[in-house]
């Protein structure tokens, strides 16, 4: 960032004379320090995950979503500058909406995460405008079956098996690795995601965090029926819901313990380290 | 009271639009669309008519609207050919927009959604019919107030009320090519047969998965036979 | 281009006089759809003790024509409400689709929050009073049936194309408005009668009612559709009409004096 204050940073529309535009630069260190929220896509739905740091004991728990419903099959996660992520998810549920009533069809997770990339490309264009401090997951499925995507402040945005942003995303990124997520189950899933979200969180330990989980299943037997269309509704058969809480609970639990049980033996190991350094 | 006829008096030029409107070429018409075992079949017979007068004997009223979608015209011949034009623009610009062509449902809700919120405008009853990767054949059936129904078969035009009874009778499901455009031949036979505003060849249109449309021609000078006379499309 | 009328090479004005466009700026009314196209016949309701019935037939005449036998009329909207139309059909879809969106809209908040029957059935009424304001009215007759998840307390209501409203123990559209009312207030004449009728017993009276339509009413069909919305919320199901009474035509003989 050696370009900073050298005028080119002001705005939109002026690139830097090593082309560069630095208001979307900025706009992805806005993300940088957002919780970590990651997304899996598993072999039989998807998988939606929030670090949610408790910034006041005064909040109600569970409050302040960061995970939205978009239609009945379709979740997107954001990370960064809360108003900018309501902002997008409204726009993706007009989308929607606009999708259902021209087409009579519930909207292609491909062609949302097409139209939202244009949008968010959309305001990296004009000094009238700042880009979005947020990064998208955007979680669904349609004929195709599961579909992942994550759109940065850029415009940019890729298909992805699993994808993670935010604070802890490199922590994430290096354990999402090691799933293989095209025979993943969402029950397995949902474990892998809390373990993700509790490794993540790491570098941070003092902060009490919970987490937010929902995923896009076809499952009847935990599908939300205020949330499913019946027969002569626009509904392709998949739901957004949170993750029932038992099972949340039950994930999170196991996580916390591996998480710690890892930090034991670490903190053995360490313990011998300084041992060492006393003598 | 303004006379919205456009009626003048004396020496002015008289625009009539009710006249008009009694003088369009219109697409009295037998036609439908079946599902069977590979796909769809459409068919039509070729009759327009100004009122009593036979304006076009060789009409082809089975229109491409994308590469696996086609639709049978009746009522306003002019109504409907721009209801499938609007419509095919809307799916050209859908497969460019998103990398797939669009559904058969897709396109039938395009066409729906013209008809329904222009009804006061338009006199068009249409079908849809087509295949998709996703659920393969489909026929739809858009009558005049604009509704949209999903069916195996469907018939419509002025035609179609002789064989209603031939169509319920004879009517199986999954049926193999041969048996399919038998169905529609005999069934749009007895249409020409008793209306007097279908008449003419028939035409039949096969759409198959993955495959490309296939034209069909009988002619009544030859009863209709078999087989039929295939063309390149 | 000049694409009006009068400069398409018209006969000249000196001769036939100048053009008179008064017809293209028309001071009338903009009118709208004043018939239905495509039809549904009656639609049936009965609240009973702990919820209620509602039922329509599976037909969609074109004029006289049965033009379809396998039109759903009934819809559920959400966990305990359901809706049955009779009327246009094009219209009765378009309808379906912002009850989609409404329910998609709700669903927003995640507050766990449902819509129940009263507040479909006001929004209904609402869109259908807006549109007859704009004479275009949607061609449709509407009951509303649900029942409260909490206190089992059914609810039915009705609304037509001029945005009238009004609530009965008993409802009907159409022509069971004529034919079926009579029966069911027989049985339902008030509240009170409701609450001491059974599920099942008002599951016999929908099926008396539906047979008396298949005798008299010219646009109904012997296939139809049904919902129960009680505090567990909807079960559903397709009836077919069954011990019909025909035998007694063989004791018809002409229309008079003769017997043979």
């Amino acid at each position: 960032m050696t370009s900073i204050g050298t005028g080119y940073d002001l705005s939109n529309s002026v690139f830097s004379p090593d082309g560069r535009n630095f208001q979307v630069e900025y706009a992805q260190k806005a993300v940088e320090n957002g919780p970590t929220t990651i997304g899996l896509r598993c072999k039989d739905g998807v998988i939606l995950a929030c670090e949610k740091l408790i910034t006041s004991k005064l909040l109600v728990p569970g409050s302040n979503k960061r995970i939205s419903t978009v239609d009945r099959h379709i979740g997107i996660a954001t990370s960064g500058l809360i108003p900018d992520g309501k902002h997008f998810i409204n726009r993706a549920r007009d989308e929607a909406i606009s999708w259902r009533r021209n087409f009579k069809d519930s909207v292609p997770i491909a062609s949302l995460a097409d139209r939202m990339g244009s949008y968010a490309q959309a305001y990296t264009l004009y000094s009238s405008v700042r880009p979005f401090g947020v990064t998208a997951i955007v979680a669904g499925a349609d004929n195709d079956g599961p579909g992942l995507y994550m759109i940065e402040p850029s415009g940019l945005y890729w298909g992805y098996f699993g994808a993670a942003t935010g604070k802890g995303r490199q922590a994430a990124k290096s354990e999402i690795e090691k799933l293989n997520l095209s025979e993943l189950t969402l029950l397995q899933g949902i474990k892998e995601a809390a373990r993700i979200i509790y490794v993540a969180h790491d570098d941070n330990k003092d902060k009490e965090f919970e987490i937010e989980m929902t995923w896009v299943t076809k499952d009847a037997k935990t599908a939300n029926a205020a949330v499913t269309g019946s027969r002569g509704m626009i509904w392709n058969g998949w739901v957004h819901e949170e993750v029932p809480k038992e099972l949340l609970e039950e994930a999170a639990r196991e996580a916390k313990k591996a998480v710690e049980e890892e930090d034991e033996e670490d903190d053995d190991a360490k313990g011998e380290e300084k041992m060492d350094e006393d003598l | 009271m303004v006379n919205r006829t456009g009626n003048l008096t004396e020496d002015g030029i008289h625009v009539d639009m009710e006249h008009l409107k009694k003088g369009e070429v219109n697409l009295g018409t037998s036609i439908m669309a079946i599902q069977f075992a590979d796909g769809v079949i459409l068919g039509a017979d070729s009759r327009t008519t100004t009122g009593a007068y036979i304006a076009n004997r060789v009409t082809d009223k089975l229109t491409q609207i994308t590469d696996s979608i086609w639709c049978c015209r009746s009522g306003s011949a002019a109504d409907t050919q721009a209801v499938a034009d609007i419509v095919r623009y809307h799916l050209n610009l859908f497969e460019i927009q998103n990398g797939h062509p669009p559904s058969v449902a897709t396109a039938a809700s395009i066409f729906q959604e013209i008809c329904y919120t222009n009804k006061d405008a338009l006199t068009a009853g249409i079908i849809v019919a087509g295949v998709d990767r996703h659920k393969g054949g489909q026929v739809y059936n858009i009558p005049l107030g604009g509704s949209l129904h999903q069916s195996k078969y469907t018939i419509s035009g002025s035609g179609s009320s002789y064989i209603y009874g031939f169509c319920d009778s004879y009517w199986k499901d999954d049926m193999n090519l041969e048996e399919g455009m038998k169905f529609v031949k005999e069934a749009l036979k007895e249409a020409i047969k008793w209306d007097g505003s279908s008449g003419g060849v028939i035409r039949m249109v096969v759409l198959k998965k993955g495959k490309k449309p296939e034209r069909h021609l009988f002619l009544p000078d030859e009863d209709y036979v078999d087989p039929p006379k295939k063309q390149a499309e | 281009m000049n694409q009006f009328p009068h400069g398409w090479g018209r006969p000249r004005d000196d001769v036939y006089g100048a053009y008179d466009s008064s017809y293209l700026n028309s001071t009338e009314p903009v009118s709208h759809t004043q018939r239905p196209i495509v039809t549904g016949t009656s639609v049936l309701g009965v609240k009973f003790n702990g919820g209620v019935i509602i039922a329509a037939d599976n037909i969609a005449s074109y004029g006289s024509l049965a033009r379809y036998d396998n039109v759903e009329r009934l819809l559920q909207v959400g966990t305990h409400t359901v809706v049955g139309a009779g009327g246009d059909i094009s219209d009765m879809q378009y309808l379906h689709l912002l009850l989609d969106n409404l329910l998609i809209k709700e669903q927003y908040p995640a507050d766990d929050h449902a819509l129940l029957a009263p507040q479909v059935h006001t929004y209904i009424s609402r869109v259908l009073y807006q549109r007859r304001n704009k004479f275009d009215p949607l061609w449709n007759s509407i009951l509303t049936a649900g029942a409260d998840p909490k206190t089992s307390e059914p609810f039915l209501s009705y609304v037509d194309l001029r945005g009238t409203t009004y609530t009965a123990p008993a409802l009907a559209t159409g022509y069971g408005a004529h034919l079926a009312v009579p029966i069911l207030r027989r049985h339902v004449p008030d509240e009170e009668a409701c609450a001491s009728l059974s599920q099942e017993d008002a599951e016999k009276l929908v099926e008396e009612c539906m047979k008396v339509l298949w005798y008299r009413d010219a646009r109904s069909g012997v296939k139809y559709s049904w919902a129960v919305v009680t505090k567990d919320g909807v079960t559903t199901g397709n009836n077919k009409i069954e011990n019909q009474s025909w035998k007694f035509a063989e004791m018809i003989k002409g229309y008079g004096a003769q017997n043979v």
